[in-house]
């Protein structure tokens, strides 16, 4: 070795090295497009997938133009169409998923984050992200065969008889004679029947509890050890550090996760197809049948031709318009914390 | 009078521990019954024709067609997303740094990634199936092509997420001891960097593939279904998460059985994919250190 | 850093020296530097360095964290360029030719600098693998011309007899100090004619540290070597120059020897003296 690499260096002649000096740029260019071709794809499917349903839902925009927006009638065999019901059912729907998702999901952080021992911590987390790993379509099942009828059969009865003009066993409740308005959300047609907007909104609950705690639960491990411990060294107890120190330091992060699970909730399809009744009356109460736009799309969109295949589209491109921006929300706000963390 | 501060607040803290406890015991608990529900119900129902049978004989079937044409959608699906999601997340990672459009498609990529299904299925109905439709005078329509394109827009925004992850934390030492040595930047990406970040890779495609197997709305309005057995990408396609759908609004009890059944299959299939994933990616943290 | 600009206004504080007047001792300079500037963003971490680095010498740069060493260093391969918003300028002069100037190819530059780095950075191949990799980038070799030719660059990395029965290994499973002598083979592979050592043996232990300056020892009978480091003894121990830096200037350039015993500038002589730094 001594020997020969002082000497004998053989260096490749100007003429071919300026060659391969070429070709590397060259491959290199070459393959930098390639790369963002494909990452400009991204983009593609998301514009794509806006304008395609703008597209074909033109039909429907152009006929009804905004009372689109606020008609409530859903009627293919008058080929009369309005998007209120499936709207409000996919709105309610997800803000009940949220009403219940959301403390679940912050004691499950908290839990996981605080008080848990050590050894305990990855287990529990491995199962509830478990139950983000069971695909929406078992959500779905059991929904249909399991939940609504313990639905119908326990929770139910148990609001109609407490917050109801018309519970089943008869008695009006106090709160009822004294804020009669309560009742209108929790009317029923068919008492014993599980299905419908509340039913819907639990088992998207369920859906939606492993994100929104992995979330709050990443960000919580974002505050540092030290700003606890002085708390905790101030005599803090372990709720005050949370509710005092940990809170207001992820609060920005914590209503990101909160909106990550609200777009899911908005366009889960399958866990609310079979438990939301898929009718078409407009009715404030919970405990009444009704649709979403995903579970409406689902269901009609076989059979649907003409003005009413432009409809679903129209309602898909809602859908997706909604959930765009509760996401892009979401991330703005998921977004700070990461620049705080300093990533 | 701090006496009572004080017991205000252990009371305080007591119950939002209850809360905590209880709450994590509630997700414990549906988790459970979920599971339990699949497990019961589905092991019931199996029978050795679910896995030899076809749907065409209703109750006296099976699901192997819906097995088989799940196993062609997702394959497909994972070949179209993995090298164009493995480029796009590349491009992020080594050659975004230059440029303002790469935090946005960053951006973009994440929203995608919780995206309606649905939409993005019906985005492909319109630019593949009705296409297919015209140009073949509606001999091909709804096809297996169409739901492996649907399914990989879903994969895709997981596998760049992670390649993405992955190459950002390959240490720079290893960038710039390759450049050192005058090796191109295709080079030091393709056989440097990409196999540096390898079983990470692996685990974003594993979980994208968990992602999609269950996926059933987009399939609906792309590979539709087949009561046959088809191993041709250009015909209509059944799935098993499609077929779950269709025998769970079945009237009949005995068609929810099967119902239940592949349920259950498919549950078994998608956790199991999830625990590979997660080995995978344990054991890639040991081989980086 | 403004903290640092306010130390480094102040008066008769590192005025730039110039090389020119060091004497080498009647060896050829390999690389001349002159007037050499370095901007990260609006930051000035390199200011006007001129120094001759001297042919198959081993010319240490030593200074506190912060200083500009390793920056300088990253300068002589052009290794910065692949990041954003940093600026090189200025002339350094290698076989007469400067390779500063953006037209001077980076395959030629990279062929004729190689660089070991602080931590050692085996890719993720086969030991094998690692040292030709970049050798086939270079230069088309038939099979048992690679194998002479590895063969060669493990020795001369003094690394042979601990992996020539492992060859088909991954590089990954070798010790801290092997992976970094690896390095240096990979390095050296290439038949540079200057061999740019940053820290290189900053995470090892003291047994690879001192196999690694024999090494040093060795290689400089083949090849021009500058290596960084923290570690004063270090540079007293394996290398014939000396540049003292600080603050992004060269404070002072000279025979080793005399930078350790009886150094011109009084800021050199404080931070060997460990007065500060």
């Amino acid at each position: 070795m001594h020997a020969t690499a002082s000497n004998a260096v053989p260096k490749t002649d100007r003429a071919i090295e300026a060659g391969r000096n070429a070709t590397d740029a060259r491959n290199d260019r070459l393959f930098g497009w390639v790369l963002k071709a494909c990452a400009l794809l991204v983009l593609v499917t998301l514009i794509g997938a806006a304008l395609s349903t703008l597209w074909l839902g033109r039909d429907a925009f152009a006929t009804f133009g905004w009372g689109f927006l606020t008609s409530d009638a859903w009627d293919p065999g008058n080929n009369q169409f309005g998007a209120l019901v499936p709207v409000m059912g996919t709105i309610t729907t997800a803000v009940i998923a949220l009403v219940f998702a959301v403390p679940v999901s912050f004691g499950i952080a908290l839990f996981l984050t605080e008080i848990a021992p050590d050894w305990l911590r990855g287990p529990v987390s491995s199962a509830i992200e478990l139950l983000a790993g069971i695909p929406s379509i078992i959500y779905g099942m059991w929904g249909l065969f399991i939940f609504a009828p313990f639905v119908a059969e326990h929770i139910k009865p148990w609001l109609m008889n407490n917050f109801s003009a018309d519970p089943p066993d008869g008695q009006v409740s106090w709160l009822v004679q004294h804020v009669p308005w309560i009742a209108k959300f929790f009317s029923s047609e068919y008492p014993f029947f599980g299905a419908g907007v509340l039913t819907a909104g639990l088992v998207l609950a369920v859906m939606i509890i492993p994100f929104i705690s992995s979330v709050m639960r990443e960000v919580f491990q974002t505050v540092p050890t030290r700003l606890k411990e002085s708390a905790y060294a101030l005599g803090s107890s372990t709720w005050e550090v949370v509710w005092d120190i940990v809170v207001p330091y992820t609060r920005t992060a914590v209503i990101g996760g909160i909106f990550l699970g609200l777009g899911r909730a908005l366009g889960e399809t399958m866990a609310v197809a079979f438990v939301l009744g898929n009718t078409f009356k407009f009715t404030p109460s919970i405990l009444e049948t009704g649709s979403s736009i995903a579970s409406t799309i689902a269901n009609q969109f076989g059979e649907a031709e003409g003005l009413q295949k432009s409809a679903l589209m129209a309602l898909a491109f809602l859908l997706f318009v909604v959930t765009f921006i509760v996401l892009l929300i979401a991330r703005l706000m998921l977004r700070r914390l990461a620049t705080k963390e300093g990533r | 009078m701090s006496a009572s501060l004080y017991t205000t607040r252990r009371i305080k803290n007591i119950v939002a521990m209850a809360f905590s406890i209880l709450a994590t015991a509630v997700g414990l608990l549906f988790l459970a019954w979920i599971l339990w529900e699949t497990l019961s119900q589905g092991i019931a129902g199996l029978k050795p024709q679910l896995f030899t049978k076809i749907t065409a004989y209703r109750e006296e079937g099976g699901l192997a067609n819906a097995m088989v044409g799940s196993l062609i959608l997702n394959v497909l699906g994972i070949l179209i997303a993995t090298p164009i999601g493995v480029a796009a997340g590349t491009w992020l990672a080594e050659y975004s740094l230059r440029s303002r459009l790469g935090p946005t498609i960053r951006f973009l990529n994440d929203i995608l990634l919780s995206a309606p299904s649905i939409v993005l299925g019906l985005f492909v109905y319109t630019v593949i199936v009705l296409p297919s439709k015209w140009l073949t005078n509606g001999d091909v329509t709804f096809s297996g092509i169409a739901g492996g394109i649907a399914l990989a827009l879903i994969a895709l925004p997981v596998i760049v997420r992670t390649t993405d992850e992955m190459l950002r934390l390959v240490p720079g030492t290893l960038r710039e001891a390759a450049l050192s040595l005058g090796v191109p930047q295709w080079k030091l990406t393709m056989q440097i960097l990409i196999r540096a970040a390898r079983s990470g890779i692996v685990t974003g495609v594993l979980l994208a593939l968990a992602r999609i197997s269950g996926e059933t709305a987009p399939l609906l309005f792309t590979a539709f279904g087949n009561n046959f057995m088809t191993f041709n990408p250009i015909d209509k396609m059944p799935s098993l998460p499609q077929v779950i759908y269709e025998y769970t609004k079945d009237p009949s009890p005995d068609i929810n059985t099967l119902a239940w059944a592949g349920a259950f299959v498919l549950t078994m299939f998608v956790l199991a994919l999830s625990l590979i994933a997660r080995f995978v990616f344990s054991r890639s943290k040991v081989s980086h250190d | 850093m403004t903290n640092m600009n306010e130390v480094a206004s102040q008066p008769g504080f590192g005025t730039s020296p110039h090389a020119s007047g060091v004497d080498l001792g009647q060896v050829p300079a390999k690389m001349t530097v002159r007037d050499v500037n370095f901007h990260y963003g609006d930051f000035h971490a390199i200011k006007n360095i001129a120094m001759d680095v001297p042919e198959k010498k081993v010319t240490a740069i030593i200074g506190p964290s912060g200083c500009g060493k390793s920056t300088l260093l990253r300068i002589f391969n052009r290794i910065y360029a692949i990041y954003p918003n940093l600026r090189a300028s200025g002339e350094i002069i290698l076989d007469g030719e400067n390779i500063l100037d953006p037209k001077y190819s980076l395959n030629r530059l990279r062929s004729k600098v190689g660089m070991v780095f602080q931590k050692p950075v085996p890719f993720p191949m086969t030991i094998f693998e690692n040292v030709a990799y970049g050798i086939r980038h270079h230069e088309k070799l038939s099979r048992s011309e690679m194998e002479s030719r590895v063969e060669q660059a493990l020795r001369g990395a003094a690394l042979w007899d601990e992996v020539k029965d492992k060859l088909k290994q991954s590089a990954l499973g070798l010790s801290g100090g092997q992976q970094q002598r690896l390095c240096i083979a990979r390095g050296i592979a290439l038949k540079p004619e200057v061999l740019l050592l940053d820290e290189p043996t900053s995470a090892l232990d003291p047994i690879a540290t001192s196999r690694i300056e024999q090494l040093v020892e060795e290689l400089k009978k083949d090849f021009t070597i500058v290596i960084v480091t923290h570690n004063m003894q270090q540079a007293a121990r394996c290398s014939d120059m000396t540049a003292f830096m600080y603050m992004g200037e060269l404070i002072e350039f000279d025979r080793t020897e005399k930078i350790f015993t009886k150094p011109d500038k009084k800021q050199t002589e404080d931070y060997i003296t460990g007065r500060f730094g």
